[in-house]
């Protein structure tokens, strides 16, 4: 066992609260923010049909799985900077589990 | 028996006996297989799992036609359902599965350390689970109607039989390569038919791109019969009932005990972020296809059924009005059937639709195939999430803690067998449309669950007390609100399906003002809820952060 020190530990901590807040807030922006605007929206078009009726029925759902693949892309990359390495965390979870 | 029937039976048989054979194989043999799968599940396939269990009756049988009743408003179901992903994989999954518990109650009885808030949580997940399935067996009853040319109710009657066998016959491992055959069957389903209609109508097959200005013109016809735009924003509802029901769709999908118990199959936090993209992917595939499948099935009906001779209707209309979901009456008496003359009900829409374009015997099987196959898959997990809270949370954890594993797996069977009974009894005089009733489920999960969960993964000073006061005063606001709203007393024009807005706040009030006012929980749980902040290999021990670099303690 070492000793992270408490700036680092925290600074993990505040780099993957950003991601979900950001993240997060593209989220409602795309589908709360589009349907509370809806009237306005519905003047543009966008592939043939009022945009706030493409972003029900795809935009939302696009954004929002690029949302969960970037995220977890990203913070993959930021274990990686902080040294943490995915076989030990499955050896640990893997006896965690069986100590139960 | 003509040969429609052949052909549909024949391909549900089929993938039956492909389901039946993929759980005989993986037989479950032990308790932790029987609920977890052995955690050793890889993100891709889990993934794909999780959106065979996912996609239920309400989102293969029933959104289509909720979305071509509604237009516009019924998107709220497309971005709610999706949108529940969100928030599961970023504020939960990952964080329970360090936590390291088989289900729900198991977490929420260790957090607040206490007995009666995971008795809570498990009767909880009962009523949750319940209600759901009513919906799947509903949905059930369509489809064997169909094929038989019976009403929906006896239809309902024999999916009951089949499903209450079909999930005794495995546990979760079996159910979770049964469920990637299901995905991949129910899928192809849905997507052929779709395709088929985008090149009769507009001479390209990629229905994703075309529909849109399919939509236009449904628009124009509407205002040439004097109707509301198809694609016209809250014609059905009001706005408040519009962003009710996308936030009750939302924290519901994120807080359902069956959907987050598939986050604790995987290795660790990293697969779980892993696993909710992969099953958004996949499920995402069949949500961007429904409002397609809605608007070609509107233009078809418009254009091509309506305004035709009552005595000269098509074959499908007479085996649809016998399951007692189809209405035609020539009204004003010309003789003609006119689209204002013909009530659809919302749950044949995409059973009907191939039928109505003409596709040919096969598709038209290869959708009640697929119907059924979603059906099954969702009835299934449910079942596993309804049997593990009785025979885990209740029976093992507070009832007979020296039960031997045997003992516990007859519990859960015996639990199965009695829930598909009762929601088929209730199903049989269905109490709403699927979506509907569904709805209720999302807003019973949120309402109890999502606040109490994501306050105890992020905040410390959530105690026991706020827990039980959680649940108890959401589920009971949620229940109550329901009620009140189908009797016709609604605030702000919020209706039934939109309960979670009304529950969800007064849990996360209740949660917060009871902590605030009772002692904070120990120190260790307290340490916890930090600990979960950081991937496995760090641990939060003490007031500091260790990194379990392998030389030892």
């Amino acid at each position: 066992m070492k000793k992270v020190e408490k700036d680092v530990a925290e600074a993990y901590f505040r780099t993957r609260t950003l991601l979900i807040i950001v993240f997060l807030s593209i989220g409602f922006l795309v589908s709360f923010g589009v349907a509370a605007f809806a009237e306005f929206f519905s003047q543009f078009k966008f592939l043939g049909v009022e945009f706030h009726y493409y972003m029900g029925s795809q935009g939302a759902v696009i954004v929002f799985i690029l949302c969960l693949f970037l995220n977890a892309i990203l913070s993959d990359r930021i274990d990686k900077k902080y040294g943490i390495d995915e076989t030990a965390n499955t050896a640990i979870s893997n006896r965690k589990t069986s100590e139960e | 028996m003509d040969s429609q029937m052949l052909v549909s039976l024949g391909l549900i048989l089929a993938t039956f006996a492909l389901y039946i054979g993929i759980s005989v194989y993986n037989k479950a043999k032990a308790t932790s297989d029987f609920y977890v799968a052995s955690r050793g599940i890889p993100p891709l396939w889990n993934g794909m799992a999780i959106g065979g269990d996912w996609m239920s009756a309400a989102s293969f049988i029933g959104m289509a036609g909720t979305l071509m009743a509604l237009g516009y408003d019924g998107l709220a179901y497309i971005m709610g359902w999706t949108g529940g992903y969100l928030l599961l994989t970023f504020l939960l999954a990952p964080q329970l599965r360090k936590y390291g518990r088989f289900t729900v109650p198991e977490f929420i009885g260790d957090r607040f350390l206490s007995n009666t808030a995971r008795l809570i949580a498990a009767i909880a997940t009962v009523i949750i689970s319940f209600t759901y399935i009513i919906g799947q067996l509903s949905g059930s009853g369509v489809v064997i109607g169909r094929l038989f040319n019976i009403p929906a109710m006896y239809g309902t009657m024999i999916g009951v039989v089949i499903i209450a066998i079909y999930a005794t016959l495995g546990g979760m491992k079996g159910v979770t390569w049964t469920q990637v055959a299901q995905y991949l069957i129910l899928i192809i389903a849905y997507i052929i038919p779709i395709i088929f209609m985008s090149l009769q109508v507009t001479q390209n097959p990629l229905p994703w791109l075309t529909y849109g200005t399919v939509v236009d013109e449904i628009g124009q016809i509407d205002q040439e019969l004097g109707l509301s735009e198809y694609f016209a924003p809250f014609a059905e509802s009001d706005k408040s009932q519009f962003i009710a029901l996308l936030f009750t769709l939302m924290v519901g999908t994120s807080a359902l005990p069956h959907v987050i118990v598939r986050f604790f199959t995987v290795s660790t936090m990293k697969a779980a972020r892993w696993s909710g993209a992969f099953a958004l992917l996949f499920i995402g595939v069949l949500y961007l296809s429904a409002p397609a499948y809605a608007a070609f099935s509107r233009f078809i009906l418009m254009t091509q059924v309506a305004g035709s001779p009552m005595d000269e209707l098509p074959g499908w209309t007479q085996s649809w009005i016998n399951t007692g979901l189809l209405e035609t009456a020539d009204q004003n008496g010309d003789g003609i059937l006119q689209w204002t003359e013909l009530s659809v009900g919302e749950d044949i829409v995409v059973m009907a639709t191939p039928e109505i374009a003409n596709l040919g015997m096969f598709v038209i099987g290869l959708v009640a195939a697929g119907a059924m196959a979603a059906a099954l898959s969702t009835a299934g997990g449910l079942l596993i999430t309804i049997s593990s809270s009785f025979a885990h949370d209740i029976y093992y954890r507070l009832l007979k803690p020296d039960a031997t594993d045997a003992k516990r797996l007859r519990a859960g069977r015996i639990a199965i067998v009695l829930s598909t009974v009762i929601a088929g009894l209730v199903a049989l005089d269905p109490p709403g449309v699927i979506t509907q009733i569904v709805a209720w489920a999302f807003a019973l999960a949120g309402g109890t669950f999502f606040p109490v969960l994501f306050l105890g993964i992020w905040w410390k000073r959530m105690n026991t007390q706020g827990a039980i006061a959680g649940m108890l005063i959401g589920l009971a606001s949620t229940l109550t609100y329901i009620f009140l709203a189908m009797n016709g007393i609604m605030l702000f024009g919020i209706q039934d399906t939109g309960a979670g807005l009304i529950g969800v706040p007064i849990n996360f009030l209740a949660c917060v003002l009871v902590s605030k006012n009772t002692p904070a929980p120990p120190q260790h749980l307290q340490d916890d809820v930090i600990d979960l902040r950081y991937p496995e290999q760090m641990t939060y021990k003490d007031g500091e952060v260790w990194m379990n670099d392998g030389t030892g303690n």
